[in-house]
């Protein structure tokens, strides 16, 4: 995009060609210089500011529009991907062993998400999250519902040698469970809903739930893996505020510094900026540290969005560093 | 230290994702499952959105797996694994688009006995909003996004799909399209003015 084609000689935006770019603004993808005239014109322009924050809500409404596709049709895919493989004419036959965990377990994570880095604590969580899991979830003090719904699908049909046949049938059934947080089997219900991918009001609601014991190593995992993996901007955020009493914590500080420096939304990583920055006792009064600060400096050198690099500033500011990297 | 050690951690990950893909490379089949587990979430979802048709959704993941398990020989690491997936899923829903203009089909629409049905609305599972009002606007509003996204382009679809939803930047959508960022960011440009020019009175 040539601005000069969208800016008139002198180099000013009018209302509309400013409006034109508050999509890719929203986006953080305008060029620094495109930036610059769209901000220079919003600080003359209280219309376009009001236009802006319209432009924000429309863009909220277009996340509504994403469909998530139901766990059903997940497990269809991998089952029939896995007959594929199976019955095809492949390179290689697929043998029996994690494709049949594979297909049995519908609501799996992107555990390898390729953009973010994560505390090693992460790995664990999600290693353990990968195996379906069969923990005995009923007993105890936890109060566990009739079965309230139910369904049955054939997944496979095998002939056997013996003349009988080999059905593999997936069974779903509901269940209405009560019990306290400090359950660990409570816990891990709930450690299972926020990794649930097809439902981010669900992970948001667990998250609010989990962070409430968030001095768990387990729990911070949990909340620490979110941070860096989950799609939702939402969810990434509440999860921050979870870690919030805990920004002194190494593998706290490595994950908000990742969110920091890769996190696409530039909510989160004003929020990243603040949690870093402030001390364990909960003020935003500098927490100094050398390597926050080479984050800092390392994010001045490659943000775009204004307000973020404000913040950006100003939290280097407080720390008496300078905001480039000699 | 601690950035280093956040980049230690990324080279972790990566290290790890690279010693599946070797693995699987090798012919171990529980490392291509694992490889396959880690992403397919997100195939589906990008197919989904993409071609808003789960049939179609579903031949997609299909196809691009098994793309995948024939040529992983190939994969010379030249680009991350993600982004080679992803360019083969994105050229796989282009080239579907593509004929849907061709045979100008309406894929999410079937007609049932009492008038046309939605498929799409079958799996969206919204919360219920109880402000008839705001339940209206909203209807609204999902019919002209819909109708907007339908007369975007098979690129710019992608472009904005991978943005908007799959959260991508632009240099990694132009590496996955086979373009530029600039050409991409041009792209994007196009398909968030006709966003515009059809949400204008929305907002």
């Amino acid at each position: 995009m040539n601005q000069s084609d969208d800016a008139g000689a002198n180099g000013k935006m009018d209302c509309e060609q400013a409006r034109m770019y508050f999509a890719l603004l929203l986006y953080g993808e305008l060029s620094f210089d495109e930036e610059e005239q769209v901000d220079a014109h919003l600080d003359t322009c209280a219309e376009c500011r009001a236009a802006l924050e319209r432009q924000r809500s429309l863009h909220a409404a277009l996340d509504d529009f994403a469909v998530d596709p139901p766990a059903p049709l997940l497990r269809e895919c991998r089952a029939e991907l896995v007959a594929a493989l199976r019955h095809g004419p492949g390179p290689r036959p697929v043998k029996l062993g994690w494709w049949d965990r594979f297909i049995g377990y519908a609501a799996p994570g992107p555990i390898l998400r390729p953009v973010a880095a994560a505390a090693l604590v992460v790995i664990g969580f999600a290693g353990a999250r990968l195996m379906p899991n069969v923990a005995p979830y009923f007993g105890g003090n936890i109060v566990a519902g009739a079965n309230q719904a139910g369904f049955e699908r054939v997944s496979d049909v095998e002939p056997q040698s013996d003349g009988s046949v080999r059905i593999v049938v997936d069974q779903t059934q509901q269940k209405t469970i009560t019990g306290s947080l400090d359950d660990q089997r409570i816990r891990t219900l709930l450690l299972d809903a926020v990794r649930d991918p097809n439902n981010a009001g669900l992970r948001a609601d667990s998250v609010d739930l989990l962070m409430r014991r968030a001095q768990s190593a387990e729990i911070r995992g949990a909340l620490i893996y979110l941070v860096v993996h989950d799609q939702n901007d939402g969810v990434r955020l509440k999860a921050m505020e979870g870690l919030r009493p805990f920004v002194s914590e190494p593998d706290v500080r490595g994950a908000l510094s990742s969110a920091l420096l890769t996190d696409a939304n530039p909510g989160v990583r004003t929020q990243a900026i603040d949690l870093l920055i402030q001390s364990p006792g909960g003020d935003s009064s500098a927490n100094i540290d050398r390597a926050t600060i080479g984050t800092l400096q390392q994010l001045m050198s490659q943000e775009k969005v204004p307000s973020v690099r404000q913040r950006c500033e100003k939290a280097l500011e407080l720390m008496n560093a300078s905001a480039e990297i000699y | 230290m601690l950035q280093r050690s956040a980049v230690a951690l990324n080279s972790g990950l990566q290290a790890d994702e690279a010693a599946l893909i070797r693995a699987a490379q090798e012919g171990d089949q529980d490392a291509f499952a694992q490889l396959v587990y880690a992403y397919d979430q997100s195939v589906l979802k990008l197919a989904m959105n993409l071609l808003r048709s789960p049939e179609d959704a579903r031949d997609v993941y299909q196809e691009a797996f098994l793309r995948v398990y024939r040529n992983l020989n190939n994969f010379r690491f030249d680009c991350s694994f993600h982004t080679w997936l992803y360019r083969i899923v994105t050229n796989l829903c282009l080239d579907q688009m593509r004929k849907r203009k061709v045979r100008r089909e309406e894929p999410s629409v079937l007609t049932a006995a009492d008038g046309p049905l939605d498929r799409m609305d079958s799996v969206q599972e919204e919360r219920v909003d109880g402000d008839p009002q705001r339940h209206l606007f909203s209807g609204q509003l999902r019919v002209r996004i819909k109708s907007v996204l339908e007369g975007m382009t098979a690129r710019e679809r992608a472009v904005f799909e991978l943005r908007h939803y799959q959260g991508l930047r632009l240099r990694r959508i132009g590496e996955i399209l086979g373009t530029t960022e600039e050409a991409a960011k041009n792209c994007l440009f196009r398909a968030t003015q006709k966003m515009r020019a059809a949400l204008g009175d929305f907002v």
